[in-house]
């Protein structure tokens, strides 16, 4: 009897191993069929990935003759890897990116010319839907690079239950009440032990650092750089506030936690989702991952989102930062037709309507967020689009990335106290005056 | 055909695939330092040198790397040496205490160094959590938030990953010092530290040469470590020059700038390599 339940179990595990091997097993590509590559570092991500996998797999079903092969690239080793490729005459067919290396993508020829597409699709007609901002990143000299896939703004998000168990009633508005706040709501939770709740945490390692301190800079009615992007407006007053408001908050108010010098965008949400923090500055993603880090917080009922706090409240001037995702076709492929096909079907509203569902994420399709109903009816999605009307997108030049890294390293620098607040915004607005004269 | 020719026939493949692999990127390097390929116009220049000389973060990033490898290898050849002797030592388990010993330097690099910043993590990490339990210290310490503690980490980081490869090779000295040698010395009443200093050292000379050379070359050469560590943090306190010149090469797409840094280390690394590369020809003479 024993012999036989083994039999059967033994049976059973080989039969559903192999029935495992051959349906995970990609498909191999008929004569004729052409095979396409998608890169996008969300494809690592468990959520993200899943969606855009099932994603390629309706592609595929619609597009019968093209393959799909998805290549998940680290974030951290993303434009290594890309440009590397690109210039040895390789890389994917299509690829992701944020807006932060985008012009030196299309300034070093490193993206395809879309322009001959789009307007085979109709020109303006194809591309009215998409919010008229969200075009600026991809286009260059009246030529378009790109198709904008989805955008969001930067907003304050806060632990309500902390909030009233500090006895703060409502979001704050202003910078001074977001430091009372965080006052407040940095303690001890134990009787007589060490001080384990902090009231908010910034980003001061790199992954992110872009978007959660520029909302702070430009709270303040600050920015890195002019209208222009030729001048550094880093000698301004108001960036000499927003610096000392970080560094105070850090160094005298102690109510970030230590080791912020690390703390990437995960390790802020994972502070959140741990209750160690009840401010963070995060967007319609950090919901789905705080939640993910840890359900039993209960996120979608206790995190709640407001917009960026700012020096005074009637204050009308850009406050918060856009993030975008980009669809970009690789000036390689041997296959543009079919890349332009996965281009356009990934950017279509119906695909738009799965990033929502699957990862909170808003569109850069004006109908998607004015007609999609669970978007309509979701008040994070109104805070965050409301918040899109008052944000920018960062400077968008090539020289940014190294300019961003100066200014990091330098409040690094005044966070470790190698130099005062003063120097260190000095510093960097010398680097970025060396760096805008290079040519 | 003559033998004499046959034998480079044979080594002609293994020879041109050494030259693609390592001569290809040191060329383009070089070229790319004069800005002279993959750019939209090239055109001689010396401008990366010049701006160089003039560069604080080069130059701290230089004086970085100057450190963290006079620090390191120092340490890599004291524990080297000492877990050779150990090892070299009549013990029962001989082979389990050399892969023990060994085993940290068969961790990838970036690994070792995600582990050690875990291990340093101000609030999770294990050394405050053992630290704030056992009451040393009142509060977490800021292991990699702090510039002085921070390089300290990273040193200590890899001074225990990297010493098993000079220790490997100072064994391999160790066991090829003649028994009779030892024989002789203790006839001669020598004490134990007598031998080491009159016997173990002088045979070895020549395995902490190259022990000391090739650890020089492989740490200036670091990336992952300190790169999964603190990526260079806070500030430029742990920024070594191949952490700069990836991040000009890489994230600034400053090709040039990068790639002229890249070919400053090698130059150096070069002269610091000339005593071993003079050895080892001399014994093949």
């Amino acid at each position: 009897m024993l012999d036989k339940l083994i039999r059967c179990a033994a049976s059973t595990v080989a039969t559903a191993t192999v029935a495992g091997m051959l349906a995970s097993a990609p498909v191999p590509a008929k004569a004729g069929d052409v095979t396409v590559t998608y890169a996008d570092w969300q494809l690592a991500q468990d959520i993200w990935g899943r969606s855009l996998r099932e994603a390629m797999a309706e592609f595929e079903k619609q597009n019968p003759g093209i393959k799909v092969t998805t290549d998940p690239t680290a974030l951290s080793h993303r434009d290594v890897k890309f440009t590397t490729a690109i210039r040895g005459g390789a890389g994917p067919d299509v690829f992701a990116l944020d807006v932060n290396p985008v012009k030196q993508y299309i300034t070093n020829g490193w993206v395809k010319d879309l322009t001959p597409f789009i307007e085979a699709e109709g020109g303006e007609a194809f591309l009215k839907d998409f919010y008229p901002n969200t075009l600026q990143p991809v286009s260059e000299d009246g030529k378009f690079y790109g198709i904008p896939k989805n955008v969001v703004a930067m907003v304050l998000i806060y632990n309500e239950a902390m909030f009233r168990d500090a006895g703060i009633d409502k979001a704050p508005e202003t910078w001074a009440e977001y430091r009372e706040a965080a006052k407040k709501l940095t303690k001890a939770t134990k009787s007589g032990g060490p001080v384990d709740q902090w009231g908010a945490t910034l980003v001061l390692a790199k992954a992110c650092f872009d978007l959660r301190f520029s909302v702070v800079l430009r709270g303040f009615g600050g920015d890195f750089l002019n209208a222009d992007w030729d001048e550094s407006r880093l000698g301004e007053p108001a960036a000499k506030e927003a610096f000392d408001f970080v560094t105070d908050m850090i160094l005298e108010d102690k109510t970030m936690p230590p080791g912020i010098a690390q703390v990437d965008c995960n390790g802020a949400r994972r502070l959140l989702a741990n209750g160690k923090v009840a401010m963070i500055f995060g967007t319609m993603w950090t919901l789905p991952e705080v939640n993910g880090m840890n359900p039993d917080l209960k996120a979608w009922d206790v995190l709640k989102m407001a917009h960026v706090p700012q020096k005074t409240v009637d204050d009308k001037s850009i406050r918060s930062t856009l993030y975008q995702k980009t669809l970009f076709m690789n000036p390689n492929t041997k296959n543009p037709e079919a890349a332009w096909k996965l281009i356009k079907f990934l950017s279509e509203p119906k695909q738009m309507q799965r990033w929502f569902d699957d990862n909170n994420m808003l569109s850069a399709r004006r109908s998607v967020n004015e007609t999609y109903d669970p978007i309509t009816s979701s008040p994070f999605a109104a805070t965050v689009t409301k918040e899109i009307e008052r944000a920018a997108f960062l400077p968008l030049i090539p020289k940014w990335p190294e300019m961003l890294e100066a200014f990091r390293q330098n409040l690094q620098s005044a966070v470790a106290k190698q130099k005062s607040p003063e120097e260190a915004l000095a510093d960097a607005h010398k680097q970025y005056q060396a760096i805008l004269a290079r040519p | 055909m003559r033998d004499y020719y046959k034998g480079y026939l044979f080594i002609l493949p293994a020879f041109l695939l050494l030259l693609i692999i390592l001569g290809f990127p040191a060329v383009a390097a070089f070229l790319q330092s004069f800005n002279l390929m993959w750019v939209a116009t090239p055109s001689f220049t010396l401008g990366s040198y010049k701006a160089l000389a003039s560069d604080p973060e080069f130059l701290t990033s230089l004086m970085n790397t100057v450190i963290f490898v006079t620090v390191v290898v120092s340490s890599h050849l004291v524990i080297g040496l000492g877990v050779a002797l150990l090892l070299n030592m009549d013990l029962r388990f001989k082979w389990l205490w050399r892969v023990v010993a060994i085993l940290p330097w068969t961790m990838p690099d970036v690994i070792g160094g995600l582990v050690w910043r875990f291990m340093f993590d101000t609030l999770p990490g294990i050394v405050n959590s053992v630290l704030l339990r056992t009451g040393i210290s009142a509060e977490p310490i800021d292991w990699l938030g702090n510039p002085t503690l921070a390089f300290l980490s990273v040193m200590l980081a890899e001074s225990w990953r990297g010493y098993a490869y000079p220790m490997l090779i100072l064994l391999a000295g160790l066991q090829a010092i003649p028994r009779q040698q030892y024989e002789a010395a203790e006839l001669d009443g020598c004490s134990a530290w007598q031998k080491f200093i009159y016997v173990t050292l002088p045979n070895l000379k020549h395995m902490i040469i190259i022990a000391l050379v090739l650890d020089v070359i492989w740490e200036s050469r670091l990336f992952g470590m300190v790169y999964s560590m603190t990526g260079g943090g806070p500030g430029y306190s742990t920024q070594i020059l191949t952490l700069l010149s990836y991040k000009q090469y890489f994230q600034f797409f400053n090709v040039s700038y990068g790639a002229s840094m890249a070919v400053v280390l090698a130059t150096v690394l070069f002269f610091i390599s000339l005593p071993y590369l003079r050895m080892s020809m001399r014994q093949q003479l």
